[in-house]
Parts: C-alpha cells; structure tokens; sequence
C-alpha cells in the first residue's frame, strides 16, 4: 500500500469515527437549533441593511449564537483530543519518516543524565551487520550527547546493540523499508507520558543513566502530482494531508451520517 | 461568460493536473529536436590535453585507447585559438569564428571609460525596476544574466533543422544560449555569490590568517568548550537598502578526546572525521522572509587538534533548484539532480585557489578533483547510454585543472619543482590521461560504424616558470608612466597610473591595450597612423626583449588584433595579443593592473603548468575515426566539420572549413 492510499484510509476512518464521537457528544439539536438562529440573524442583517440599530442588534446576536455554537462544540472536542492524540502519535511513526537507503549515513544519539559525567560514561555501540559505524563516539558536554556516525548497509529491521554499564538495550533501525513502513525515530525512558507520545518501541529502563537513544531519520516527502507538499509554518506536510483530507471526508459524510456539525 | 457545470469542472481539474504531473515528470516537455540522423556524432572534449605528453605516452604504449583511434582515423596537433584561454578557443569551436566574430578575447576585458576589468563571458545586471518600503527594496522585474558571446553556436543551428544534441558542461556557455537542446554549462559558470569560486576556511591558527587571498576567505576562530561557532557568508542580501552580506550560523561540536567534530547548520548535522568530506549539503540563504537562495557545498574536516581546521568549498548553484540560469531546458539540470543528486555546477568545479593557497594540500585537492571525476564519469555513462540520434558532446575539466596544478612536479626546472612530492604526485598527469583513455574506451564501444567520433582539446599545455610583468616592462619601456614611482608595486587596478603621460596597459592574460585618445577614458594617443605606428612598435620591441636571466624570449609572437581577427568586433579587441614563449607566462600582478618593480619574476606557485602562451607553443589535440584531409585543421574548424556531417548549410560568417 502506497502512502496515499494509506492516508486516505486512515483520514476516512478518522473522519468516520470523529463524527461518530460528535454525534454522541454534542447536543445535536442544540447545535441545529444554534446554527439555524445564525442563518436567520444573516438573513435579518441582510434584509435591514438600511437600518443601523437592527444591523447592530443582528451582529450581536450571530456572535453570541456563534460563542454558543462554540460552546457546544467545545465538549466533542475535548472527548476527540485523546483518540486524536493516540492517532497523530502513530501516524507520525507511518507517514514522518523515511526509511534509510543501504549507503546512508545517520547520526545516532544517545542522550545522558545530565549528572552524569560525559567522559566517564560506561557505553559501548556494537558492530552490526546492519549497518557500519562511521566515526568513534562523539561526546557534546552542551547537549548531554554521545553521537555516533552510522552507514546503513544491508536492507531489514536491525536492532542496534549498546551496551551501558553492563547492560544490553536495543534500538530498532530500519533500512530499505516499505513506502509505508513504521520507523521509529526515537526511545525514551520509562514513563507514561514518554510512551503515549513515542510508542514506536519499548522503553528504556529507569535504572539506566540515559535518557533517550534518537536516529536522525530523513522526513517523509509527500507528493502531489509529482510535486512536493511543502512544511508550513513548521507543520509536516503528513500531517497538513491528513487534516485537510479528515475535513473534507469528514464533510462529504456528515450528510450520510445525518450527523450534525 | 460560458457555464460550466460541476462535471466538466471537475473534467477540466482532472486535465489541469494531469498536466502538472505529466509537467512535473517532463514528459510534456519538448526539450529538443526529434530527427533520427543516419549520421552521429560523439565529441569528448578534454580540456588542455596536450599534443606532446598524448603522442609521448601513447608511444608508451600507456593509452591504448588513443592508439587504437588514432590507427582508425588520424591524430593531429590542433590549432588553438589567439590567445589559447579557454573562453576564447571554445568560442571559436561553439561559433566556427575567430574572436573578431564572437567577441570573447580574454578571461577579462575592460572598460576603456573606467580602466576597470570586466568579466568577458557573461554580464550579470539587476533589477532595473524596484520599489523601497523602508530598508526593503522589493523587484518588480528581474534581473538579468547575458552571456556575451556573439554568433550562433553549432547546436542552435542544429536545432534549425531539428538534429537533437545533447552538449554537456562545455566552457564559455553560461547562461546556456537559448535553444531547446540539452545543454549544461561548465567553465564560466559562478558560484552563488558570482564568483568564479570563493572557499571559507575557519581556522584557529593564526600564523594562516592573511589578509589577502584570491578565491578564498579565510576565518579566525576560536573553539571554546569543544565548540566552535562561525558564519558562512553567501550572497548580498540585494532587498536590503544598506546590501548586507546574507551569512548562515554555523556550530560545529568536537569531541574532547577523539578527532571527529558534529557540524550543525540549518536544520541539518552531520559528523566528520578529522581528513573526511562530507557529501553535498544543500543550504539556504534567507534574504527576505519569502525569499531564499538555495546552494549546495562540501565540507572538509582538516583537522581538529591542536589547531581547529574546516575548509568549505564554494558555495556552487544547486542544480536541484538553480538560482541562476544552468541548463536548458531549465528541467535539464533539475533531471540529472533527481537521478545523480546534488552535483558541482561551478564552471571550474576543483578549488585550485585552496591548493595554491595551502588551504588543501595536493592529497586533499587531489581526493577533492577525483569526486568531480567520478561524478562526471557517472554522467557520462548516463548520457551515453542514451544517445541514439544526432550529437552528444562531453567535456571533462581535471585533464586542465591537474595539468595547471601539478606540473611543477613533472618539470625539474620549474621553481616550485619539489623531488619528495614529484616521487608522490608526479605521475598526476599521466594517471588523468589515463583515465581520459579509460573514458575514451567507452565512447569507442558505443560508437558504431554511424557515428563519427571526434576527440579534441582546446588547447595544449606549457610549462610556467618565468612571470612576465607586462605593465612593468611597458613602463620601463617609456609606454607607461607612474605618478607616484615610490608606491610602485602597491596599487591595484592603476590606481598610480598617470593616464596623461601613458600611452599602453595591460589587462587580461593576453591582452594589451592602446590608451586611445576618444576610446580610453583619458586616452593620448590618436587613433590612426600614430597608433598604428605605436602598435607596431611595441609589437616588435616585445618580441626582441630577452630574459636576462635565460637569455631567452618570453614573447615569441605579438599579434597585432586587426591582422589576426576578422568578424564585426574586430574593433573591441585588444590591440596587441602577446604570444609567451614556451615557459613565460604574463605574471599574477598584470592581468589586474599591478605593477610589480621586476619585469620577470620566477612563478614560484603551485600553478605552474599553463597555456595562455603562444598558441604555436600549446597546440591542443584532434583524433577521430575518419581519415583527417585537413593538413593543419584549427578549432573553428570542427565546427563546420559537424555541419557537414548532418548535411546542414554551413552559415556565411563561419570561418573554419570542414576537416573531411
């Protein structure tokens, strides 16, 4: 499955399943009731346009419908932000990234407690026939970082060996994957909010001085027509695809699903 | 006004972005002529390969390649242009023309109101309507870039009878002329900031920081907690009032103990080890919010301790996303970017200005031309692979750039000949004709019996020991007057000239100019029989000055223009072209106006093989698989020959005939 085809299902899906938590969320008549008020005061504006009092009155009334509106809204929207969350966390893993190409360099960090002593640091990157380390490890006090330099070499799931202070942790990497394939860049320490917004691999242990080991893998393009969505204003352009296209789904379906918006 | 209902609107957006897709993969492009031509023809230009050093090595039995052709076809020393600069000898191949024809002279022309040097290919001009809302000064019409060559080069007239060609990389053709054929330019193309090439090096060793460098810029730093934070300048910010140079943060990360460093600029890292390049990094300067200059540079971690050590090549135009005219179709460049990535587009790409200034050693210069070679060599097999119909023409440039640069180490009489680094590198430019005859081999297989191949040089080589001060010797001789004798060898640009009592300069390599009353700013002598008595004089005495050193002749032959050159821009040449004897080549100093206090001087550089000499000196080289009926064939020569071979008219204001 191309990463296209994977968006649109998954924006339909989503599309399909935020309907269905506004329908059982929101006040449905209210907000038809509401929604009906802002059309008639429109329509009020429009035809007492010569009078400024009427005018006035009929303005103050659509931004108080409209507030209401909003406050109606306002619950469906808290109740979708969690489903949303756990969405966007996953789909950051299927559609931010691109796999490495064997012959690519990466940069792999592992970053230190910051009580730690840098220098002293017991760590070991293992040989893999995965990839090649490139460069000896490169400590940077200022970030609390050891960065390694790594080539990929072969296609597959690699599982990179450290070894700190005795003990032996993973992490995945992945080279000449599928269009949509779930890499994950980064593994974090044990803790709840660590894992719901980087669930791509298990945690590291606590009882371990570092925090997180990161792969710098390149962002996913997404292509229109042969040409590249760009970022805007820092916002990947996956995720400006998957908004755009749950919006538009979304209102396509709210008439079938007589839901009310 | 016509109705469209939603289903042919929806039709209509299909078609439209069926045509952006098709656009964007460039299938809908027509990029150049279609003819199926029972004849091809297959160029290899390599620049500067010598007529001496190719019949010497192929009688080695070292380029059997070569042998092979020449046994087929023939070989025959190649006339050059007057001057053999490279400029001026591919115009003459583009045109057919000598430079009264195509108007390209020397590296560097002046303007005769200023007494300023100019660059002779290309003239870049900006904005010439703008509106300023504060410090901002927003175009409302872009700026333009001229390519200065005159006359119609040999693909636009195969593109008349719709002939495809393909030409890649040949020098003098930037901004590509306007045609639909494929071409790339090479030699003449600038960096981003216009240039024909400026390197940064950050350094913590003092003892490297001179003021002065041509090509480079070299920066102090100072690494503090295994930090080192710099500026890489780019281009001037024109939609500023007050221009300021637009400049990228740099930070660079070293390891307290090993020899490797992070290097983090933009929204990129990467690590090198202590003697690593990087590959290409692509980098943006930000002029005004909605505005950037996108190009693409190398890095070179020279050294990390004791002293801090990164070289970064010159910011060359990125291919991906040319800020500057490259390649027609415009797709053209951006198409061999998709398959190859990032690639050098600078027209001379190996930074010989880093290796003359010890900013690269001869390894590192060497490890640097080797990735412009392989890049070509990749493009080549690419552009051979698919040529089936009409021309394809493919230059290399490392044949030029090594011969320049190395051949202080095959000429033990040379002054900067070193014997420990000749045991090394001395077999430099044996190995580049080498791997020329390797490339040659490919274009031999593909050639069938169809396709003429032609192999040819520009020009030859010579070997530079001597510099010749030619303003010097102009005013030692009486041409040229100072008006502080006391600063002489000071100023810049004849800033101490006293025009009023001078009578000839010098700019240029090659050239030497009248100060020409109504011509030159503040001219004297009247054009006429007084010049021409004077050109002749000067011509004369130049060629009967002796070394007093060698006891030699530095100048075998002063040309006078109007006997030389033929062709509507006659009139803009220099007056005199000087021909340097085999050995002597005009200094550093005169080409830019400085008057040095010693006529010659021993050329003490690592540039030290050259060719802006006589042309009888350095012949370039001609090899094909037809038998050659010309005896003493010329580069503007090979122009008409490639007509013929398509059957096209052959254009009145070409002065070659065709070589068979």
């Amino acid at each position: 499955m191309n990463a296209w085809m994977g968006m649109i299902l998954i924006s339909f899906l989503t599309a399909i399943l935020m309907l269905f938590i506004f329908r059982f969320t929101s006040n449905q008549e209210g907000i038809r009731q509401v929604k009906n008020k802002i059309k008639a005061h429109l329509l009020e504006l429009r035809l007492y346009k010569d009078s400024l009092s009427l005018s006035f009155k009929a303005q103050g009334n659509i931004l108080r419908y409209n507030l209401k509106y909003i406050s109606y809204s306002a619950k469906p929207l808290l109740v979708m932000i969690i489903p949303l969350i756990l969405i966007l966390t996953q789909l950051n893993l299927w559609f931010g990234y691109e796999s490495l190409t064997p012959g690519q360099e990466t940069i792999l960090k592992v970053k230190i407690e910051e009580n730690q002593n840098l220098l002293d640091t017991n760590l070991v990157l293992q040989p893999s026939t995965g990839f090649e380390i490139q460069t000896p490890p490169l400590r940077i006090e200022e970030e609390m970082e050891i960065n390694w330099c790594l080539q990929a070499k072969e296609k597959g799931v690699h599982d990179l060996t450290l070894i700190v202070e005795g003990q032996r942790i993973t992490k995945k990497v992945a080279v000449d994957q599928k269009p949509l394939s779930k890499i994950s860049p980064l593994k974090v320490r044990r803790n709840f909010i660590n894992e719901l917004i980087n669930p791509g691999e298990s945690p590291l242990p606590r009882d371990l001085p570092i925090k997180t080991i990161e792969v710098n893998y390149p962002a996913k393009d997404i292509k229109l027509f042969g040409w590249n969505i760009p970022w805007i204003l820092g916002i990947p352009p996956w995720l400006i695809v998957y908004f755009v296209l749950s919006i538009i789904l979304g209102f396509v379906f709210k008439g079938m699903s007589k839901v009310e918006i | 006004m016509n109705h469209i209902d939603r289903r042919e609107f929806i039709k209509l957006s299909l078609a439209a972005g069926s045509l952006l897709a098709l656009e964007s993969s460039g299938l809908a492009i027509k990029s150049f002529g279609n003819r199926e031509t029972p004849q091809k023809v297959l160029i290899l230009g390599l620049d500067g390969i010598d007529h001496r050093l190719l019949q010497a090595w192929m009688k080695e039995g070292k380029l059997p390649s070569f042998q092979k052709l020449a046994s087929q076809g023939g070989f025959l020393p190649l006339r050059t242009s007057i001057p053999p600069q490279s400029p001026v000898a591919w115009s003459n191949f583009i045109t057919g023309m000598n430079p009264g024809g195509h108007g390209i002279f020397d590296f560097v022309h002046r303007d005769p109101e200023r007494y300023f040097p100019v660059f002779s290919a290309s003239e870049t001009t900006e904005a010439k309507k703008t509106v300023r809302i504060g410090n901002l000064i927003l175009p409302l019409s872009g700026g333009e870039v001229i390519n200065m060559r005159k006359g119609k080069a040999f693909w636009q007239i195969l593109e008349d009878y719709d002939i495809p060609a393909t030409v890649f990389k040949i020098p003098a053709n930037y901004p590509p002329v306007a045609t639909k054929q494929r071409t790339i330019s090479g030699m003449g193309t600038p960096d981003i900031l216009g240039s024909y090439g400026i390197f940064n090096y950050y350094t913590t060793e003092t003892k490297e920081l001179k003021a002065d460098i041509g090509g480079g810029r070299i920066h102090e730093v100072s690494v503090i907690a295994n930090k080192v934070e710099a500026k890489l300048p780019g281009p001037v910010n024109t939609f500023k009032s007050d221009r300021p140079e637009s400049e990228i943060d740099i930070k660079v990360f070293i390891d307290p103990i090993n020899p490797v460093a992070k290097i983090s600029l933009q929204n990129q890292e990467f690590i090198l080890k202590e003697g690593e390049w990087s590959s290409w990094k692509r980098i943006d300067f930000r002029m005004i919010p909605t505005q950037s200059v996108s190009g693409i540079c190398m890095f070179y971690l020279k050294q990390v301790r004791p002293n801090f050590k990164l070289y970064i090549s010159p910011v060359n135009i990125d291919p991906g996303r040319a800020a500057l005219p490259i390649s027609t179709p415009k797709g053209y460049a951006e198409e061999l970017e998709k398959i190859f990535g990032p690639f050098f587009t600078k027209g001379l790409p190996a930074d010989t200005k880093a290796l003359d200034n010890e900013v690269l050693n001869d390894g590192e210069f060497l490890e640097q031309d080797d990735l412009v070679l392989r890049e070509r060599l990749e493009m080549f097999d690419y552009e051979l692979a698919r040529f089936s119909s009409g021309l394809l023409f493919y230059y290399v440039s490392s044949t030029d750039q090594r011969q320049h640069m190395f051949w202080r180490l095959i000429d033990k009489e040379h002054p900067s000949y070193d014997p420990a680094l000749a045991k090394k590198y001395g077999n430099t430019i044996e190995n580049i004709y080498k791997e020329t005859d390797k490339i040659l081999a490919k274009a031999t297989e593909k050639a069938d019996k169809d396709t003429v191949l032609i192999v040819m040089s520009d020009h030859g080589f010579s070997p530079f020991r001597r510099s010749f001060n030619l303003n010097t010797w102009l005013k030692e001789n009486g041409y040229h007057t100072l008006i502080n004798p006391f600063k002489q060898g000071r100023e810049d640009l004849f800033m101490n000239t006293n025009w009023s009592r001078t009578k000839a300069y010098s700019f240029g390599l090659n050239s030497l100019y009248i100060n020409q009353k109504g011509r030159e700013a503040e001219g004297i002598v009247k054009r006429g029989t007084e010049k021409e008595a004077l050109v002749r004089e000067i011509a004369q005495e130049l060629e009967n000055f002796r070394d007093p050193k060698t006891g030699e002749r530095p100048v075998l032959r002063a040309y006078i223009a109007k006997d030389v050159y033929q062709g509507p821009y006659v009139d803009i040449a220099p007056d005199i072209i000087v021909g340097y004897n085999h050995g002597y080549r005009t200094s550093w100093a005169a080409p830019l106006g400085r008057i040095p206090k010693e006529i010659i001087e021993d050329n003490k550089e690592k540039w030290s093989g050259d060719h802006c000499m006589d042309p009888e000196v350095v012949p370039g080289i001609l090899l094909t698989n037809r038998k050659i009926e010309a005896e003493s064939p010329a580069l503007y020569d090979l122009t008409p020959t490639i007509l013929k071979i398509f059957g096209v008219e052959i254009p009145k204001e070409i002065r070659g005939k065709p070589i068979f």
